[in-house]
């Protein structure tokens, strides 16, 4: 599967390295909530764009950078951005017709199924955060879908 | 709809469902493994070290505008830096004549007590790295790690007090958890009459709490909150915070207390990371030094608090009843002076 392809590599290795770096750049206290996950925006894009190209790989990945990166418990980030992913690869089809609102909103609920197994994780491992606060990343996450597919999109075209 | 460049994407996604379920069924077993058993640290010392260049490459743009800033600093902000500082030190250094003299007078008294002193014996500064690990966790990251020595529980200070402790190791960095952090719990005792609690992390940097202290309890806003050294975790007699509220409901069983953290836990940059002498005696030690200790703190007291030092002698004289003769003319003494 990743034979055919070789060339779209880049961006996607490229992308999601950045979006990583993103993850635990300092951000003033009041924004940090409002943190959107770009690297699961990231994989997302790459599940939709070419699913072939190894992009459950890639969300597997991803997610355990994540739990390292955040020191959080190993794999909590790899199960959610794996289940999201092939939700996302499964979907794809419809999401290429979609309207922009429509693929905004679809993003909602996957951002949202993705902070949900997070929070279900943090429970079953005794650090449960509770604050209502952790709602608003998804939302974050979904209004800035069309700019980030737009970004990614033009990278891809390269 | 956008941005969709791939001609084909109905192309064959063979075996999605096996693969989510093959990556689902790791992930769940590296979370069991990871929470259950521990025997992760290796693999996860070799991730980080990965994860390293990436961290590096995210605090560098910061770190490196701090040394711009640093280094432009004007010549009058350096003199009067200067001036405050040597001002400062002067102060620290009268305060330290005494200390020294104190501090030999506690060995002598902890040798009376059969006691091991637990000063720091040494430490390591560590310098935060600039980074948001979770922003719903009181967590930072430092950047000494394993190959420095630290490991996991040590004490974490700071210029002002207690900080935190170490949460995780990796190879060159490692995790401190702040003592604001709602997971965190630390012994502790009130300076003036060595009342001993827990003080609790809230999420809130500016604010921990004293949940178990009943409504009679004698504490009052200002006083001084520090280290009890019981757990032996971290080093006793270091200051935590100072009581900022006490809010008493008649109507419940334990009060509401508010502690004004001592460290500045948003602010520091530089941490002491401190390694304890080892305690030869702790364990036999432990249950009449603990016993003995309320007497001997709460003798500077006020009478009316005689009956503190009364329930503090009550439990090592019931569970030593062979010991007690020898025991209690000593214990029982200071408060007898007191009693009218």
């Amino acid at each position: 599967m990743m034979r055919d392809d070789p060339i779209r590599r880049l961006p996607m290795a490229l992308s999601s390295l950045v979006a990583l770096a993103l993850a635990v750049i300092p951000l003033p206290a009041a924004l940090d909530v409002f943190r959107p996950d770009l690297l699961v925006l990231v994989v997302f894009y790459w599940s939709i764009e070419s699913p072939r190209a190894g992009g459950l790989t890639l969300a597997f990945t991803s997610g355990l950078a994540l739990d390292v990166i955040n020191g959080v418990v190993l794999g909590q980030h790899a199960l959610a951005l794996t289940l999201m992913a092939a939700w996302a690869t499964h979907l794809r089809l419809r999401l290429r017709v979609f309207s922009l609102l429509s693929q905004s909103l679809t993003i909602f609920a996957l951002l949202t199924g993705y902070q949900f197994i997070l929070f279900w994780i943090d429970g079953a491992t005794g650090n449960p955060v509770t604050s209502f606060s952790r709602w608003f990343a998804p939302l974050v996450g979904a209004i800035i879908w069309p700019l980030l597919a737009g970004a990614l999109g033009r990278l891809n075209e390269r | 709809m956008v941005a969709f460049r791939n001609s084909d994407p109905s192309g064959r996604t063979s075996g999605l469902l096996l693969r989510c379920v093959l990556y689902s069924l790791l992930a769940l077993g590296l979370i069991i493994v990871d929470k259950r058993y521990d025997h992760l640290g290796k693999i996860r010392r070799w991730l980080s070290i990965v994860a390293y260049p990436v961290q590096v490459a995210v605090e560098s743009p910061f770190a490196g505008w701090h040394w711009f800033r640093e280094s432009v600093t004007t010549r009058d902000a350096l003199r009067e830096d200067n001036v405050r500082l040597q001002a400062d030190l002067r102060l620290a250094q009268f305060k330290l004549q005494r200390y020294e003299a104190l501090e030999s007078e506690t060995q002598r008294l902890r040798a009376l007590r059969a006691n091991t002193a637990d000063v720091a014996s040494r430490f390591v500064i560590g310098d935060i790295m600039d980074l948001d690990l979770d922003a719903f966790r009181e967590r930072v990251l430092v950047d000494k790690g394993a190959h420095d020595g630290v490991f996991v529980g040590q004490a974490v200070l700071d210029a002002g007090g207690v900080f935190g402790q170490v949460a995780r190791v990796e190879q060159l960095t490692s995790e401190v958890i702040l003592v604001s952090d709602p997971a965190h719990a630390i012994p502790v005792q009130i300076n003036r009459n060595g009342l001993r609690t827990i003080a609790v992390g809230t999420g809130d940097t500016s604010r921990l709490k004293l949940p178990y202290l009943p409504t009679s309890a004698d504490v009052v806003v200002g006083d001084l909150v520090v280290t009890s050294g019981l757990g032996g975790g971290f080093p006793a007699g270091y200051p935590v915070g100072t009581v900022s509220a006490v809010k008493r409901d008649p109507s419940q069983s334990l009060a509401d207390v508010d502690v004004r953290p001592a460290a500045a836990l948003d602010r520091s940059r530089e941490l002491m990371l401190v390694w304890l002498p080892p305690s030869p005696v702790l364990p036999t030690a432990a249950a009449p030094a603990t016993g003995g200790a309320g007497p001997a703190n709460a003798a500077p007291a006020p009478a009316g608090k005689a009956a503190a030092p009364g329930k503090a002698a009550a439990p090592p004289a019931a569970a030593k009843p062979a010991k007690a003769p020898a025991a209690k003319p000593a214990a029982a003494k200071p408060p007898a002076g007191h009693t009218p």
